[in-house]
């Protein structure tokens, strides 16, 4: 195998965890689904860590501090894996472990297991024409829960407690120099979540435990390189994603999994494979909230590392 | 290839079937007919009028009339056309307005933001569109505001069912067959109209306590008039009469909340901190508010004055005091918090939040409004015991608040997050003292309440009654001292409102 499938192996698991990231819980995303696959057979295993807080949130769209939760921090301990089912089609599977906390108030944060996601993504077409590679992939995803904790302890909550199935279609342009634009749009369609009460307000009042979590339309943009003959990879993402219904946090009220919650990130995204250690990669990525809708403004770090190999059935 | 068609099939199948998203937003229930009309109902004692009577409203013409022909050729019409209201309102339409007073409690149940500079702002009755608006619908508000508006009812169906006897003006479809009813309420006589009474009395009281509403609250009554006569169940006549008797009435019951110290139960922070120090001086402790910035009152520290329904002597219900913090009493009450926050089992943490009824929602009051609903129709009970049922839980319920509040702002006793050093909970901790907890008082009122109306229902009403209670002490935010005080509070007051009950004519 050479070393350019190698990266292009790596890079694919990386950005993979942050796909199943991404697709179990848009709004804690950091980077982007990639166009890159792994060889048939091949195997990726990538833990990785993030640390994501905010001071300030958007309740509606006021921008708002809340002393009585001072700093919010969530800690994600993240295990993914991927494989080559093919070349052409791989596989993804991600289970992150998360911790809660304010630094303000009284309220206790919130720990555990959060969702399993599952997630394929598939190769259509793969060509070079004009100076450029152009690669066009679609995924689908589809992620749940698998611990009882509470989608309705917001903003403390593990996640939306939701199934969700989605669907990405990547686009890849990349120049022979190295230097690559991609472009994804995504569609993130939730179930429902179960509240441990039967009366809530959401615009109305709704007699049930049942939560509608809203769907969500992605749609982001990245810019990136490969420099020093593939050993660094730099990349800047933005991200856009917008609920397609749901209610405001009302004033002075805590968020819930019904909210409309929209917002945009830029990402800066730095990779780099060390020379020593055959089949290693580490990466760190920095994201910020910069504008939203009921959500954080969060500045989320990142730092993980992906080891790569091939099943013992395909020696090359 | 294949793998990933059948993938797509599954996601595409997955998404399809997970698209039913039509949650109720009201309760459903099948229409009934009245079995019993209950015709003596005009002979009940009502809760303020001086008698049935005391609201005048005009002979109605006699069913032969050519003016009442007109009026039943009218309701053909109407019929024909539709009810506006697509059923909404059911055979029964006071359990509609109690669930609009529900949902505007938890639409207005909201906490002042603070300012800028740390201050904070109070709703202004005067301006209730300036933020913040007002009302805040907090338990003790809302509680109030289902009393009187279900007590102005059940006045309201006495006075509507002593007409009702007194004319003896046969149902629409009993004068003419070709009228076929949407509901029918078998040999009930027709006027006054006893569901346009409901509308306007729910109307005016509810457009008093949520002044930003009036206009929502006129549209639901003129839908309500609109959808009594599209139904085939009253003539026009029936109506104008109906909503004239339920203005009449709805005034006598917003005159007694004009002046039943409602207005000054929140204290300006000066007279809030006198009471403080009164607390402190006297027990050696006092309540404080632990959110940042500081809010300089709690809610409605003077709630305990307000006008009681049926309860003469607000301080024989008050409780003992409660153990001082130094005590080992004390002592055993605070470790079992932090046993229990620290080792939450999933039916606790379950039970603390299906009981929080906090910020945004209907507060405790409207829970067990909604049980209260729930068996209403389960009993199929007709109008005046449905409004008989709503009017005495709630005062039953008003009346814990008040006795409630009178025991948190004389004892002014610290909430566990003060008390407990680093204590951090599953529950916002409210604002106001902890001695004696709310959701036990007013559960423990409308349970009995329940329970006398209801007697099959007991054993349930009692549970849910103490899973309320001990609600509070799995969320962190009262002592198990809180909640068994509030439970005994909420009993005797729930005692004084049922003898009035077995006294008013109807058992």
């Amino acid at each position: 195998m050479n070393i350019s499938s190698i990266m292009h192996c790596r890079r694919t698991i990386a950005t993979g965890c942050a796909l199943v990231c991404l697709l179990a819980s848009g709004v804690y995303a950091q980077t982007p689904a990639d166009a890159l696959l792994m060889k048939g057979k091949e195997i990726c295993i990538a833990p990785f860590y993030t640390h994501d807080t905010w001071n300030k949130y958007w309740e509606g769209s006021l921008l708002r501090e809340n002393q009585n939760i001072g700093q919010l921090t969530r800690n994600t301990y993240s295990l993914m894996l991927g494989y080559g089912i093919t070349d052409r089609l791989n596989a993804f599977v991600n289970l992150p472990y998360i911790r809660t906390s304010a630094s303000g108030g009284q309220m206790k944060g919130a720990k555990g297991i959060q969702d399993l996601s599952l997630a394929l993504k598939y190769s259509f077409l793969l060509r070079e024409s004009m100076g450029f590679q152009w690669n066009i992939l679609g995924t689908v995803g589809y992620s749940v829960p698998v611990s009882s904790y509470l989608s309705d302890y917001m903003p403390f909550s593990l996640g939306l407690g939701t199934s969700e199935y989605s669907g990405r279609m990547i686009l890849e342009a990349r120049h022979k120099t190295n230097i690559y634009f991609r472009g994804t749009t995504g569609y993130m369609h939730r179930t429902t979540t179960r509240a441990e009460r039967d009366y809530y307000y959401a615009d109305k009042g709704y007699y049930t435990d049942i939560m509608d979590v809203p769907d969500a339309l992605s749609i982001d943009a990245a810019l990136g390189a490969f420099l020093f003959d593939h050993r660094l990879q730099l990349e800047c993402y933005y991200l856009h994603q917008n609920s397609l219904s749901g209610d405001d946090i009302r004033r002075q009220n805590a968020p819930q999994p019904t909210n409309r919650m929209n917002f945009q990130s830029a990402s800066l995204y730095a990779r780099v494979y060390p020379e020593l250690i055959k089949g290693w990669s580490i990466f760190a990525n920095y994201g910020q909230v910069i504008n939203g809708r009921n959500v954080g403004r969060s500045t989320m770090v990142t730092a993980g590392m992906t080891y790569q190999f091939f099943t013992k059935k395909q020696t090359l | 290839m294949k793998i990933y068609r059948i993938i797509a099939v599954i996601f595409v199948f997955g998404t399809f079937l997970s698209c039913d998203k039509d949650l109720p937003t009201g309760i459903r229930y099948d229409n009934y007919t009245f079995d019993n009309p209950d015709s003596k109902g005009g002979t009940w004692k009502p809760v303020l009028l001086a008698s049935a009577d005391q609201i005048a409203i005009p002979q109605p013409e006699d069913i032969s009339s050519a003016a009442y022909k007109t009026e039943l050729e009218n309701i053909k019409n109407a019929i024909k056309e539709g009810d506006p209201a697509n059923g909404y309102w059911g055979s029964n339409p006071i359990l509609r307005w109690n669930e609009i007073a529900r949902e505007l409690a938890a639409k207005y149940n909201l906490t002042p933001a603070p300012n800028a500079d740390g201050t904070y702002p109070a709703p202004n009755p005067a301006q209730p569109g300036v933020y913040p608006y007002f009302p805040f619908a907090h338990p003790p508000y809302t509680a109030r505001a289902l009393a009187y508006m279900s007590a102005a009812q059940f006045d309201g169906m006495i006075a509507a069912w002593h007409y009702k006897y007194k004319y003896n003006r046969p149902a629409p479809h009993l004068t003419d067959s070709a009228i076929r009813p949407l509901y029918d309420h078998g040999s009930l006589p027709s006027y006054p109209s006893d569901g346009a009474v409901i509308g306007a009395i729910s109307r005016e009281i509810l457009s008093a306590m949520f002044p930003l509403e009036k206009e929502y609250l006129k549209s639901k009554s003129e839908e309500l008039k609109k959808s009594l006569v599209a139904s085939g169940v009253n003539a026009e006549s029936d109506i104008i009469a109906g909503d004239s008797l339920g203005r009449g009435i709805a005034k006598i019951f917003l005159k007694r909340a004009s002046t039943d110290g409602m207005s000054k139960a929140q204290t300006p922070k000066a007279v809030s901190d006198s009471i403080a120090n009164a607390a402190f001086s006297k027990f050696g402790w006092q309540w404080t508010n632990m959110e940042t910035p500081q809010r300089p009152v709690g809610i409605a520290p003077f709630y305990g004055k307000l006008k009681t329904w049926n309860i003469p002597d607000i301080t024989t219900i008050r409780p003992l005091p409660p153990p001082h913090p130094n005590s080992e009493e004390f002592k055993k009450a605070a470790d079992e918090l932090v046993q229990i926050q620290n080792n939450l089992t999933h039916e606790q943490r379950k039970i603390a939040n299906w009981w929080s009824d906090g910020l945004g929602t209907y507060t405790p009051p409207g829970h067990w409004n909604r049980f209260a609903t729930d068996f209403i129709v389960k009993y199929k009970l007709n109008p005046i015991r449905s409004a008989r049922v709503y009017a005495y839980m709630n005062m039953a319920i008003h009346d814990a608040g008040i006795s409630c509040w009178d025991a948190k702002y004389y004892y002014h006793y610290p909430r566990p997050i003060q008390l407990i050093d680093q204590f951090k909970t599953i529950l916002g901790t409210p604002n106001f003292p902890s001695y004696t907890s709310g959701h036990s008082t007013f559960s423990a009122a409308a349970a009995a309440v329940l329970t006398y109306m209801f007697p099959a229902e007991k054993n349930q009403v009692d549970q849910w009654a103490k899973e309320a209670s001990d609600s509070r002490i799995y969320g962190g935010i009262h002592f198990r001292f809180d909640c068994e005080a509030g439970l005994l509070q909420g009993k005797k007051v729930a005692d004084l409102c049922i003898n009035e009950a077995v006294k008013d004519g109807a058992d």
